[in-house]
């Protein structure tokens, strides 16, 4: 299996905000999702792996080749459309079946039909579900190997969420293809994602495969005396209250080995970026 | 690139129409003798100085520069063929100007046709002229900052004029020169060396647009 992205120390600076160093490797045929919460440079790092922000160091390979040279096996979709309301929906295959060598008008049909996108709309009109779709046909088209993310599924629908999410899996059934996804819906990550990639101001706290991240991590519920009691190594962050105290524990099955009499809840991805964010480190 | 220059003219579709509205009403005040026939090709030039700035600014609305830069085009091409569209759109102004020339010269309304092949060569180069100063200042500051300082330039201009050249006499001292009416062989060069001047023009400008461009983050 081949990696479709590999990154290398990559970093981003500005004035304000430093991105990375970064590194992560995305194995074919696999799905990472990328969490952080707001600002903590997601759509920084999606951008600067394409070119779009000059990264200030590092290297980036996609499908095993420089991005200005993958770009043609590339798919993306941003938070929004990024086509002018001015275009009706058909325009969009008329542009960028000029874009794309490998633009397939009907592919690209066959995906608004099976999205109920009207190809007689005009852009404008469209809700912004529909937008979404259109943007994930338009970036299905031209037969990507490599899909880039970027909040994607941000205010749809759930059933609408699903059908994408469908989409998606289909997508990575192929071995060469990959996602990167960014997103602020955990719950999306945790169906489709085989790898979690955990930005918070610029930095990559986690990176590790899906199920071993969720398998290693647990919310321990307790009193604060009990908490005492803990060896510090088992404690990544705790949050404390007038009436309960809760640590995120790393190395849980350990964990409950050591401690039988206190019990250690799954963690979920949510959870998870709470803790870290808004708990106070062990 | 030709999928950049077709987006450009779909999204200034709507746009056109509107202008072409507008070009239709004054050739019909041209038609009537209200105004002088010269007004079609001055609106020309502003119609062709508007819509490359629509074109920016309706790219920023839908952050159309994020998912341009990750089509498989490049920089490069990206800034080519939007000067390509601006230049197609001079073409055009000059082109439909001439046959609005022709439409008013047949209606008599022309009594110079000469000299209103001259003055469309002369609008022509001005199109290409403003927008070749105008694009780097686009790509470098985005269509509102671009905008503000463009139109603050041109009113600087009509500021110096009437401060300086006014008190001087205006333009009377043109009149000394005596200028002779054009001959046909002079009305020929005239839009030729107009089109060289202003390719090269372009040319120039597209170096300046093209370091703004290479060397922004999206």
């Amino acid at each position: 299996m081949t990696n479709c992205i590999e990154i290398k120390g990559l970093v981003k600076e500005y004035k304000t905000f430093t991105l990375g160093p970064i590194d992560l490797t995305v194995p074919g045929g696999s799905i990472l999702g990328l969490i952080g919460e707001n600002g903590a440079g997601k759509s920084t790092l999606i951008k600067s792996m394409l070119g779009i922000a000059k990264p200030s160091g590092g290297s980036v390979t996609l499908l095993g080749v420089d991005p200005d040279h993958a770009k043609e096996d590339i798919g993306i979709v941003m938070d929004d459309c990024f086509f002018s309301e001015y275009l009706r929906v058909k325009d969009v295959s008329s542009v960028l079946s000029r874009v794309y060598r490998d633009w397939d008008k009907a592919l690209f049909q066959s995906y608004l039909d099976k999205f109920s996108v009207a190809g007689a709309k005009s852009i404008k009109e469209l809700s912004r579900g529909m937008r979404m779709k259109l943007s994930l046909a338009a970036a299905l088209a031209h037969r990507p190997k490599l899909l880039l993310l970027d909040e994607a599924t941000a205010g749809l629908d759930p059933v609408v969420r699903d059908e994408i999410l469908d989409e998606f899996l289909e997508f990575i059934s192929d071995s060469d293809h990959a996602i990167l996804i960014s997103s602020h819906i955990t719950s999306d990550l945790e169906k489709v994602a085989d790898y979690i990639a955990y930005l918070h101001q610029g930095k990559l706290l986690m990176y590790d495969e899906k199920d071993r991240l969720l398998e290693s991590y647990g919310k321990l519920v307790c009193a604060k005396a009990d908490l005492e009691q803990v060896d510090r190594g088992y404690i990544l962050a705790t949050r404390k209250s007038q009436y309960s105290t809760e640590a995120l524990i790393r190395r849980r099955s350990d964990f409950k080995r050591t401690y039988p009499r206190l019990t250690v809840e799954p963690v979920t991805l949510d959870e998870l970026m709470v803790f870290i964010v808004k708990g106070e480190s062990a | 690139m030709t999928g950049l220059i077709l987006k450009d003219f779909l999204i200034l579709r709507k746009s056109l129409r509107s202008y072409l509205f507008m070009l239709v009403v004054y050739t019909a005040i041209a038609f009537s003798g209200v105004w002088s026939a010269d007004i079609v090709g001055v609106l020309m030039v502003v119609i062709v100085m508007l819509l490359p700035m629509n074109v920016f600014a309706y790219d920023k609305q839908c952050q159309w520069d994020t998912y341009g830069l990750a089509l498989p085009v490049g920089r490069t091409k990206t800034v080519a063929a939007r000067y390509l569209c601006v230049l197609l759109l001079c073409l055009l102004s000059v082109a439909l100007t001439s046959v609005l020339g022709v439409a008013l010269f047949a209606a008599g309304r022309v009594e110079e046709p000469v000299e209103f092949m001259v003055s469309c060569s002369v609008m022509g180069l001005i199109s290409v002229l403003v927008n070749a100063i105008m694009l780097p200042f686009l790509y470098k500051f985005g269509p509102e900052r671009a905008r503000m300082m463009f139109f603050g330039i041109l009113g600087g201009c009509v500021l110096l004029i009437v401060t300086i050249l006014f008190p001087l006499g205006g333009l009377s001292w043109l009149k000394s020169l005596e200028l002779a009416e054009p001959t046909l062989r002079q009305a020929t060069i005239v839009p030729a060396v107009a089109a060289l001047a202003g390719v090269a023009l372009l040319a120039l400008s597209f170096l300046l647009s093209r370091h703004f461009y290479g060397s922004k983050d999206v």
